[in-house]
């Protein structure tokens, strides 16, 4: 036995599970397919440009592609562009590296018909256009599937598409920045040699008009966005960081200007250049942040249905949801979601309806009960009467509940902003006031320049301080901090949508959470077991019975069974019949010809059979009897995530009040609250009841952190000033969401927590650098004491001091 | 006589450097800097086959748009 590799996936597997064909490995059929496609295609290439490196085989998947030429489909999916051609975003699944993007770009343009085909191999999103004249959209979908990938469409949001524009903007404006900065330090290597060694005017003057040719686009292009950003601030009466840098850089350069054409001293295009620069990158890596988390909620997203499938005159038609209108027959399938409300028809089954009331146990409905949107069918072929359009359906009446909500949704003031003010104003008054004194109480310090009158004298020493008090520094001293810290989470699977949660999250005083999901793993799980008899083929009998259900209950208790007895076999029962919402019942005959009457299920059906048994439990409850003699029982419920207790220890160690809202009965959450070490809960509460009570804990003046999964937990997330949402939540849920948990887990709640205090400190800390290095060197400044070198270098030093400190946050990380 | 030179070095480095900054301006409003890793993945195949694929891609993308003009406007005046 040896392990080999295949040859098309490169994963290494058993010889004897691998598919060998002269001297080739396969580990599938799908591996063996894609090989023998690139082979005849002529595209083996493919292997020399992957390497070493594995790909995922090819996923079998089922034939659904018809849908994709779909009316419905087109329209909410495709658009025409301006040369007439169709045109579609996908996200591309199974892509690992380069070679994986050259292979499906290679076969889409090889391709008849299409005429580009654009991924992205950072976010494995995809454009494609093409002529719909020569293919159809789900031949192309085919073609892609065909060489071992998939292909999802999504719904390029806006948002999106702004983040994209906006990117691609700031890394042009910010390039243009820094190959400015490079050549105007180039000069000013040359300068300021110069002013150690000696310069002639003319070859100065030279360097300035190259200097100036350099800041200018820098400035004025690169620049324009904080003039736009100064511009809205003063607008609505706030002076921001925005007005420090453009203000600091316009008069510098203004000066500059006047030096370069015949005045005396040095002029500082260098520091206009650095200035924006420094803060350009600062703003371009808050851009980059905010594109990866859209790129990751779009693939999260991608999932979601926009379609269902509806009767008409007994034919199956697939609509978008938007055009299904009231009185529509809608069918839906075990395991999908309902997407509009109505009434059901024909089929029974139970319903998953967690999401909307935070109830963990199936809800049993039938013909005549009311369906509502965001619930999950589980088990059963319904058929439904629509009674409301999409729009007014529940799920949608609470994403308008939620838009509302969002939209009133205030800002709080960021640290770096208040001191930003204070600043700002400080400077500019104190430069101001240098000015003042110089020239009319006639002050004459430091340096001596031939020819400078006392007027030009004062200017200089005036501009000087707004040099020196360069706020790069200050302004990188939170998106720096911020960055790292939000790529430090986001390792840890925390997705940040924005920098500036890290300093809520750090000065949060309450975290309320949801039960259902969030503390608990919201799903059931057997917690107690009594079994009277453990025959082992009663016990078969019992594991039978159990794998004729799909019922929520019966899975966890077989998987319990599974767990705790090895050899299990499946019986031959028969007459299996589902009681909905109690239990089933079967018979099985073995070999002498005996019948058995097997029961398995909660109270009401061991009454119904007129078993009398005595048992109160607060649980959800199995029993399985055979003949009428109990042969076992089953406590069931739903389980803590065991990392829950640490999260709440923690968080009352860092001062952090921790409430519990649920929508169960007073008994259940009491139990939940007290595993945990929750000590204030509020049960039987509505989603409206949630939102509110965040409300009044805001109007009580406490910085609220809210987590929760479930759509009932929307509005209150919405409402508090951070929400958390775990990676499994309702999509509605992760949209509104300002922090997702990716991987659902609780300690990475408490990293979150301990990371943004820590980013805080740093930013905390930055800020003091900056402002101690200002008070060191304005009065040096102002006293005339500066030379232009000494000047334009600390500058430099300030910046990259704070870097440093911002640095640092990643050394502990544990 | 050596001011001039420097300057005239300066002058012609200046235009230079501008032509270039021309180019990778160019080269990022076609979305060519979009994808970090895709670009620097893609710097590797650079075989003669690929760089002729690369060539067929844009002609392919021009070739079409022509054909279909023409499409339209036949469709316009039958």
């Amino acid at each position: 036995m040896s392990n080999v590799k295949c040859d098309h996936c490169h994963l290494v597997f058993d010889e004897s599970v691998m598919i060998n064909e002269n001297k080739l490995n396969f580990c599938c059929k799908g591996c063996q397919g894609v090989y023998h496609l690139l082979q005849d295609d002529g595209l083996d290439s493919f292997y020399d440009k992957l390497g070493n490196k594995t790909i995922s085989p090819p996923l079998e998947v089922q034939d659904d592609t018809n849908r994709f030429d779909t009316k419905s489909f087109e329209n909410t999916f495709t658009s025409i562009n301006k040369n007439g051609f169709k045109q579609i975003d996908l996200i591309i699944e199974g892509i690992h590296c380069a070679a994986c993007v050259w292979l499906n770009e290679k076969v889409l343009y090889s391709t008849d018909g299409i005429i580009s085909a654009d991924i992205n191999f950072t976010n494995n999103k995809a454009k494609i256009i093409w002529d719909e004249d020569k293919i159809k959209l789900s031949q192309i979908i085919l073609k892609i599937r065909s060489i071992g990938y998939n292909a999802y469409a999504y719904d390029a949001s806006v948002a999106d598409e702004q983040a994209a524009q906006s990117k691609r903007d700031y890394f042009i404006r910010m390039m243009v920045a820094v190959f400015a900065s490079v050549n105007v330090m180039m000069l000013g290597v040359a300068k300021y040699t110069g002013f150690f060694t000696g310069i002639e005017d003319e070859i100065k003057h030279y360097i300035h008009v190259a200097e100036f040719i350099f800041t200018t686009p820098v400035l004025f292009y690169s620049g324009w966005i904080f003039f736009k950003g100064a511009y809205f601030g003063l607008k609505n009466r706030i002076l921001n960081m925005d007005f420090l840098v453009s203000s600091g850089a316009t008069l510098t350069y203004i000066y500059s200007l006047y030096v370069m054409f015949g005045g005396k001293g040095e002029s500082y295009f260098d520091s206009v250049t650095m200035i924006i620069t420094f803060v350009l990158v600062g703003k371009y890596l808050e851009v980059i942040g905010k594109k990866s988390a859209i790129d990751t909620l779009d693939k999260i997203k991608s999932s979601i249905p926009l379609e269902a499938t509806i009767i008409e005159d007994g034919i199956k038609k697939t609509i978008a949801l938007n055009n299904i209108k009231i009185g529509n027959i809608v069918e839906i399938r075990s395991g999908e979601k309902v997407c509009i409300d109505g009434i059901i028809l024909s089929g029974e089954g139970s319903f998953d309806e967690s999401s909307l009331t935070g109830e963990s146990i199936p809800i049993f409905k039938k013909i005549g009960d009311t369906l509502f949107s965001g619930t999950i069918n589980n088990d059963a072929l319904i058929r439904y009467k629509v009674t409301k359009t999409y729009k007014d359906s529940t799920l949608n009446s609470i994403v308008t509940l939620l838009e509302d909500s969002l939209s009133s949704k205030p800002e709080i003031e960021y640290r770096a902003n208040e001191i930003s003010k204070g600043f700002t104003l400080t400077i500019l008054g104190l430069s101001l006031l240098t000015f003042i004194v110089w020239y009319f109480f006639g002050i004459d310090l430091g340096f001596d320049y031939e020819g400078v009158n006392h007027f030009e004298k004062s200017f200089i020493v005036s501009i000087s301080v707004i040099v020196i008090a360069c706020p790069c520094a200050l302004a990188l001293a939170t998106p720096i901090a911020s960055l790292i810290g939000i790529s430090q989470l986001a390792k840890k699977g925390l997705l940040f949508k924005e920098a500036k949660f890290i300093e809520i999250l750090a000065k949060a005083d309450i975290l309320v959470m949801d039960k259902t999901g969030t503390i608990t793993k919201g799903e059931l799980k057997v917690k107690k077991s009594n079994i009277l008899d453990d025959n082992i083929h009663k016990l078969n009998l019992l594991y039978s019975l159990l794998e004729a259900s799909s019922h929520p209950i019966s899975k966890s208790v077989k998987k319990y069974l599974k767990e705790e007895y090895k050899n299990l076999e499946i019986k031959n029962i028969i007459d299996v019949k589902n009681i909905q919402a109690k239990g089933m019942i079967a018979k099985y005959k073995n070999i002498d010809g005996n019948s058995f009457d097997l029961i398995g299920g909660n109270m009401e059906l061991l009454k119904q059979n007129n078993i009398n048994y005595e048992f109160n439990s607060a649980n959800s409850i199995y029993i399985f009897a055979i003949n009428k003699k109990i042969i076992a029982s089953f406590e069931l419920a739903d389980e803590i995530k065991e990392d829950a207790p640490e999260l709440i220890k923690d968080a009352f160690k860092n001062g952090l009040e921790v409430i519990m809202l649920t929508g169960d009965n007073e008994a259940v959450a009491k139990k939940i609250a007290d595993e945990v070490g929750i000590n204030k809960f509020v049960s039987n509460i509505d989603p409206i009841g949630k939102a509110n009570y965040i409300k009044k804990l805001k109007e009580e003046g406490k910085i609220v952190v809210m987590a929760g999964d479930g759509i009932n937990d929307s509005v209150a997330l919405a409402n508090a000033d951070v929400s958390v949402a775990m990676g499994n939540s309702a999509d509605i849920t992760i949209s509104v969401s300002d922090i997702v948990l990716l991987n659902n887990s609780l300690s990475s709640l408490q990293y979150a927590f301990k990371l943004s205090r820590r980013t805080y400190k740093f930013i905390k800390q930055n800020l003091l650098i900056s402002l101690v290095y200002n008070m060191v060197t304005i009065p040096l400044a102002m006293a005339g004491l500066v030379i232009p070198l000494v000047a334009a270098a600390s500058m430099s030093l300030s910046s990259l001091l704070v870097v440093a400190n911002s640095l640092r946050i990643k050394l502990k990380n544990d | 006589m050596i001011n001039d030179t420097l300057s005239m070095m300066l002058f012609v480095g200046l235009i230079i450097s501008f032509v270039i900054l021309g180019f990778f301006i160019w080269g990022a409003k076609n979305g060519q800097f979009d994808d970090s890793e895709k670009m620097m993945g893609g710097l590797l195949f650079d075989s003669e086959e690929d760089l002729n694929d690369a060539i067929k891609k844009e002609e392919k993308k021009k070739e079409i748009k022509v054909v279909k003009k023409e499409q339209k406007k036949s469709e316009s005046l039958s």
